[in-house]
């Protein structure tokens, strides 16, 4: 997904306006994805926010000492959402390749009872409970449905998760605190960053 | 994960070109720093290091794009990407593989051999994936990614 662009930048102007400027763009960026992404069926809309969160993240991460207060608790809060959003991402891109192995194996197997059975003009039952990859299909399955299990309760935190960021204004905060300047004194001339 | 090395005397007051030579010299140093013992499947986080650093980097290139030149920035940008997506093409894999490793053991006995084919096929796109970081590692030392990333750093930072 590419990010929008911001108009209006430019080498020479000051560091904290050009980045408030960037964080409201990439914040209205990634609450555009709501309601949308609140659908379960909306995979892409949920990996666009994904990725909506970690651009206003490293942004906030890299730049919130320019900002009031909230700045640095808004990165915080877009970590929680990149890393909750990635993993409901993971179950979507790991169940169909765990059902595609599944579906390889089934006709591996089929490929191998077709030739067990010879000439015969049917397929002896007994063969069938002794495919080559048998004993592999209860624990594909039990993977899938533990996959689609994990998405659905990935996603039921995702959505309390985007609760509370409403509840706690997160978007009018973080609107408010990038046009904060901190005093000079209180500036911190080297930002740390949380951990990864 | 370690935190994000300092940028030091990065100041809100800074103009924008100067604050981009500043962020994009440490994140870029912070990259190749990490890049020892990246190919040692044995030692996962190493990679891991290496791929976050190469996304922080990745992002504030793109923050702070409009701060240089298009004609340097966009080559460098797509070698960093490539890079990146190597890392990502490694990484991937050794986080599935611990994650299955964890599912597998908290699994009944029945449930292991369909466990086992997954894992048997991430473990060779491990395999894949570690090829294709040495042949992006090399290419990067090749196209002296370091030393165009110092240059376009510089070039804005005075």
């Amino acid at each position: 997904m590419k990010p929008r662009r911001v108009k209006r930048l430019h080498p020479d102007q000051r560091l904290d306006d050009a980045m408030e400027r960037i964080v409201a763009v990439r914040l209205r960026e990634l609450c555009a994805f709501m309601p949308k992404a609140a659908d379960p069926a909306e995979v892409q809309a949920l990996h666009d926010m994904r990725i909506a969160a970690k651009r206003l993240r490293y942004v906030l991460e890299l730049t919130h000492f320019c900002f009031g207060p909230y700045a640095a608790k808004a990165a915080r809060r877009a970590k929680e959402l990149q890393d909750l959003i990635g993993e409901i991402h993971d179950c979507d891109v790991t169940l169909p390749r765990v059902l595609a192995i599944q579906a390889e194996l089934r006709e591996q197997d089929a490929a191998a009872l077709v030739e067990r059975a010879g000439d015969a003009p049917d397929l002896d039952p007994a063969l069938s409970g002794d495919a080559p990859h048998a004993d592999a299909y209860r624990g594909l399955e039990t993977v899938a449905t533990h996959l689609r299990a994990r998405r659905q309760l990935l996603h039921a935190r995702f959505l309390d998760l985007w609760t509370r960021l409403q509840r706690e204004g997160f978007r009018a905060r973080l609107e408010h605190a990038i046009t904060e300047r901190p005093e000079p004194d209180a500036v911190f001339t080297s930002p740390s960053h949380p951990a990864e | 994960m370690a935190k994000a090395r300092e940028v030091e005397g990065l100041e809100a007051g800074d103009a924008f070109g100067v604050a981009a030579g500043k962020v994009v010299a440490v994140r870029a140093r912070e990259l190749f720093d990490h890049q020892e013992g990246v190919l040692d499947t044995s030692d996962i986080e190493r990679v891991h290091a290496m791929r976050v650093a190469s996304r922080r980097l990745r992002a504030v290139l793109e923050i702070f794009a409009p701060a240089f030149p298009g004609k340097e920035l966009k080559p460098i940008l797509r070698d960093v990407e490539r890079l990146a997506d190597a890392l990502g093409a490694r990484r991937d894999p050794d986080v599935q593989i611990a994650h299955f490793e964890r599912l597998r053991a908290a699994l009944p006995e029945a449930d292991r051999p369909g466990v086992d084919e997954i894992l048997e096929r991430l473990r060779g796109e491990q395999a894949a994936g570690n090829e294709r970081l040495a042949a992006a590692l090399e290419e990067a030392r090749e196209s002296r990614l370091d030393e165009r990333l110092a240059a376009l750093a510089a070039g804005v930072a005075a």
